[in-house]
């Protein structure tokens, strides 16, 4: 049978959620930002199915803009991580809580 | 040249002279000074050629200076008879008077401030002689208040010249206020401000001034008049206003900038109804008496110069409010005459005892400033109406008039009649007190012995003017010089204004059968005055004022202007101030503790305990995040 | 065919991303990361977006997790177990029931639809940004509709260009003497 929309939406979604996990469950700084770029790439995939399906060219037009802001923010946000383990030589998130009140 | 460009050439020429003034000129004094005095003069030849070669026809010229929507600000000319007067006054007079000035300041080191100050001055009233409309109007009266405040504070070195100016520009913007409240009213009721259109909507149609509305416009338009023409109950600052130079009290206290009041009710005539004309003509005749009286109680010689002026103030309102607004600006142009002689014959003898004011340290001038003393005694003769001199050509047929309205009007008006030859009577009581104790006698002090007369800048302004306050009258006799533009020693085209109305006044006179006997009342009640004033004055034996000497009581109710001036500053200090401190304290209990400390409180609180959600722990963070985002999707959801 | 493609990729993707969450070391997560990108990428085939597909494995794949790779190299971290705390177990548990409840209202808001529409490999000129898999159509709809933000994400790149120099120069240190003149 022929995978329809639901199905695309359905592996986007469990990726979605994987990542999310994730997210919630290491301590590894850079381990949290690849499930961020999980959860990216899951919105991506969401993105070209829906554009797919319904003949337009916007989504896929879209998606190629969120892989562009996305290697950006990963220069940043890398940039950031270096920055913060050169100061406090850790890049574990529990011991990075300097703004704690 | 056409007639918009000589106007707009006297009216610009002493803005011109102010700017340069101003921006160039502020340490050169002797140069600020003749600048000032040759435009003055020029502006004085260019309006004697316009009035000498005007048709006679109404003219008017405007200018559209802003739009606001459906309502237009113009600028323009209007150019009567009435204007004619006015402007042959203020610059003949101004001119004469900043020719004085160049002498009487020559000692003093803020020259150029001063003459620019006068060349604003100049500006400003001739703006108002010219405006077409009341808002522009309205621009110049604000002007000429700004003016005489600038030259007020001339000597801001002292506290009582600061406080005197303050007081000159806050009272006046207190009739200023009712004034702009009458503008806008107008406005909104006769759909225009224009002098020319109101004359035609409201002109001859007196059930337009029957309405609520046009009794309100009147007794507002009239508060302006109030503050800037020192009438009651706003005349609290003329008095302290003598506390600037002799020529700015000379010119603008006395001849011009207290008689644009007077100019301008007789501009808006049409618009009093008759409620309003009878509150002016009583509260001028009041004035007229109360001041006369507070003269008697002064020894400075500017202060009771000052009182003279509120109470010829007094005259001219009356003739207003009786219903002849062209006797009032006859009795203004002859006014404006004698009043500036007297003060700079004062100025002068001030120069000369060195800034001495206090008359009974004067005495036995006459000797001494023979032209000052001629001049001062042709300018006091007129003030008192004595017959001939051309103050009693106007201010006995003021009086008359007064009996006049008495005879048709009402018992009740006899009352104007008798408060104004009340003031009569003390007008010749002190003129003659001053006259006597400044220049006959012996000399009461060093000064007044070491005095000798003045320069030639003094002197010759004093001849002319002293000259013209005992001729001027004479345009009365209809006598016709040089072909038929001069009408005695006034331009036929300016003494036509009051030509008629004195003409009326007299026939109306004649057919009442009156005319004999009132010249006679008047005649009488002057001599007796002058005579009696003469003997107790003249002759008094005491050292200082007879009066004071004799019953002290009376002497201190009149030197204290009846406490008119004690009980406003009872009213500032103790009402109006503790009504502010009020106010002040409300703002800082709303602003300070609750806008403040209440909303900088409410934020430091809840500051604080967001601070407990900052636990540094980014899983927290996202945890937070999560629940939020929860929160916004049921709200999309839903 | 394309069932079994589609069936096999998303397998491959969805275990990729299962070790990239549940592995220790930082180094293996990258690489399966760098396995479940592949895998999307191969999905973009499926949905014809070639050219996706290609910039998905060069730019995300290729630049990014590279990227990645150096840093985690750079770190010189400890493995660490993974401990599940409580809050951990709620934040799950609600995390799974919010996925249910959203797939299946998701299910019900978009109606199915079960076949891919025909579509022609270049633009057509009838419907404005109709789906085409040739390259032409992202320069079609790149120049034409989507200028500004393509300008705009021509910026971006530049600032975070700036940012990342600026972030990683070296601070100096407070007992950094080697400007003063020694004695």
């Amino acid at each position: 049978m022929q995978p329809g929309l639901q199905a695309y939406l359905t592996v986007a979604g469990l990726l979605f959620a994987i990542g999310f996990a994730g997210v919630l469950l290491r301590k590894n700084t850079l381990i949290i930002y690849m499930c961020l770029e999980l959860m990216l790439s899951a919105t991506t995939l969401a993105l070209v199915a829906f554009s797919r399906f319904y003949g337009t060219m916007d989504g896929a037009l879209f998606v190629f803009f969120i892989i562009t802001v996305a290697a950006a923010e990963v220069a940043v946000g890398l940039a950031i991580i270096v920055a913060l383990y050169r100061r406090r030589r850790t890049v574990q998130v529990d011991e990075l809580n300097y703004l704690k009140h | 040249m056409d007639l918009t460009t000589i106007l707009t050439a006297i009216l610009l020429l002493p803005l011109g002279s102010a700017a340069i003034i101003a921006l160039f000129l502020r340490t050169r004094g002797k140069l600020a000074a003749m600048l000032s005095v040759t435009v003055g003069f020029l502006v004085m030849a260019l309006s004697l050629y316009v009035i000498l070669t005007w048709s006679g026809q109404e003219f008017h010229a405007s200018h559209i200076w802003l739009t606001f929507g459906q309502y237009n600000f113009s600028m323009g000319f209007y150019f009567n008879h009435q204007t004619a007067l006015m402007l042959l006054v203020v610059s003949f007079v101004a001119s004469w008077i900043q020719l004085f000035s160049v002498g009487y300041m020559d000692d003093d080191d803020a020259k150029g401030r001063f003459f620019g100050g006068l060349s604003i001055f100049m500006f400003s009233m001739l703006g108002i002689v010219l405006a077409d409309n009341l808002v522009m109007l309205f621009v110049f009266w604000e002007l000429v208040g700004f003016s005489s405040y600038m030259l007020i504070a001339h000597y801001f070195k002292t506290d009582f010249a600061n406080m005197a100016s303050k007081k000159a520009f806050i009272v006046n913007r207190i009739g200023d206020f009712g004034f702009i409240l009458g503008i806008v009213w107008c406005w909104s009721h006769y759909g225009t401000v224009n002098l020319a259109e109101l004359q035609a909507k409201v002109g001859g149609n007196t059930a337009l001034l029957t309405t609520h509305s046009a009794i309100a416009i009147g007794l507002l338009l009239m508060c302006g008049f109030v503050g800037k023409s020192a009438q009651f109950p706003l005349q609290v600052w003329l008095t302290d206003a003598m506390a600037g130079p002799t020529p700015v009290s000379a010119l603008i206290h006395a001849a011009t900038m207290v008689a644009a009041g007077i100019y301008f009710l007789a501009r808006i005539f049409f618009l009093l109804p008759p409620f309003t004309q009878e509150w002016i003509m009583w509260s001028g005749a009041g004035m007229t008496a109360f001041a006369g009286l507070c003269a008697l109680g002064q020894t400075d010689i500017k202060k009771t110069l000052a009182y003279s002026t509120l109470s010829h103030l007094g005259y001219m309102a009356c003739a207003v409010g009786l219903g002849y607004p062209q006797l009032a600006l006859f009795h203004m142009a002859m006014h404006a005459c004698f009043k500036a002689t007297l003060f700079l014959g004062s100025g002068s003898v001030i120069h000369a005892c060195h800034h001495e004011q206090d008359i009974y340290k004067m005495g036995g001038l006459w000797k001494k400033m023979p032209i000052t003393g001629a001049t001062f005694l042709l300018a006091s003769l007129a003030n008192c109406a004595v017959p001939f001199f051309s103050g009693a050509y106007s201010k006995d047929s003021i009086i008359s008039a007064a009996f006049l309205k008495g005879h048709d009007g009402g018992t009740v008006f006899y009352g104007v009649y008798f408060l104004v030859l009340f003031g009569a009577f003390c007008t010749a009581l002190y003129t003659v007190r001053l006259f006597s104790v400044v220049f006959l006698g012996k000399p009461r002090s060093e000064d007044a012995e070491h005095a000798h007369e003045s320069g030639a800048s003094m002197t010759i302004p004093l001849t002319v003017l002293g000259l013209l306050s005992l001729g001027a009258g004479w345009a009365v006799y209809g006598w016709n010089l040089f072909g038929d533009n001069f009408t005695g020693l006034l331009p036929t085209n300016c003494a036509v204004v009051f030509l008629r109305a004195f003409n009326d006044l007299h026939d109306a006179l004649e057919q009442a059968g009156l005319a004999h006997g009132l010249e006679f009342v008047n005649l009488a009640v002057v001599a007796v005055g002058l005579i009696a004033s003469f003997i107790y004055y003249g002759r008094a034996k005491t050292v200082g004022d007879p009066l004071a000497a004799k019953s002290p009581g009376v002497f201190h109710v009149l030197e204290r202007h009846g406490w008119f001036d004690d009980v406003y500053d009872w009213y500032v200090v103790q009402v109006q101030q503790r009504i502010c401190d009020i106010l002040g304290a409300l703002d800082l209990f709303i602003f300070k503790f609750c806008a403040g400390w209440g909303t900088g409180g409410a934020a430091g609180l809840s500051g604080s305990l967001l601070r407990r959600a900052t636990v540094g722990s980014i899983h927290a963070y996202v945890y937070w995040f999560l629940a939020g985002v929860i929160l916004f999707w049921a709200l999309a959801v839903r | 065919m394309t069932a079994f493609l589609f069936y096999f990729l998303s397998a491959l993707t969805i275990v990729a991303a299962l070790f990239v969450v549940f592995n220790r070391e930082a180094v293996n997560s990258a690489m399966c990361m760098i396995l479940a990108l592949g895998g999307v990428a191969g999905m973009f085939v499926l949905l014809d977006a070639y050219f996706l597909a290609a910039l998905q494995v060069v730019v995300y794949a290729g630049a990014v997790m590279v990227l990645f790779l150096f840093i985690i190299m750079l770190m010189d971290t400890r493995a660490r177990r993974i401990r599940v705390t409580e809050m951990d177990l709620v934040a799950g548990i609600g995390a799974l029931l919010m996925l249910t409840v959203g797939a299946i209202w998701l299910a019900h808001k978009f109606p199915a639809v079960a076949e891919m529409p025909e579509i022609h490999p270049l633009p057509s000129d009838q419907v404005a940004l109709g789906y085409a898999s040739a390259t032409k159509t992202f320069g079609f709809g790149l120049f034409t509709r989507y200028m500004l933000p393509f300008q705009v994400a021509g910026f971006l790149l530049l600032i975070s260009m700036v940012g990342v120099i600026v972030l990683s120069k070296k601070q100096p240190a407070e007992d950094d003497k080697s400007d003063q003149v020694r004695k």
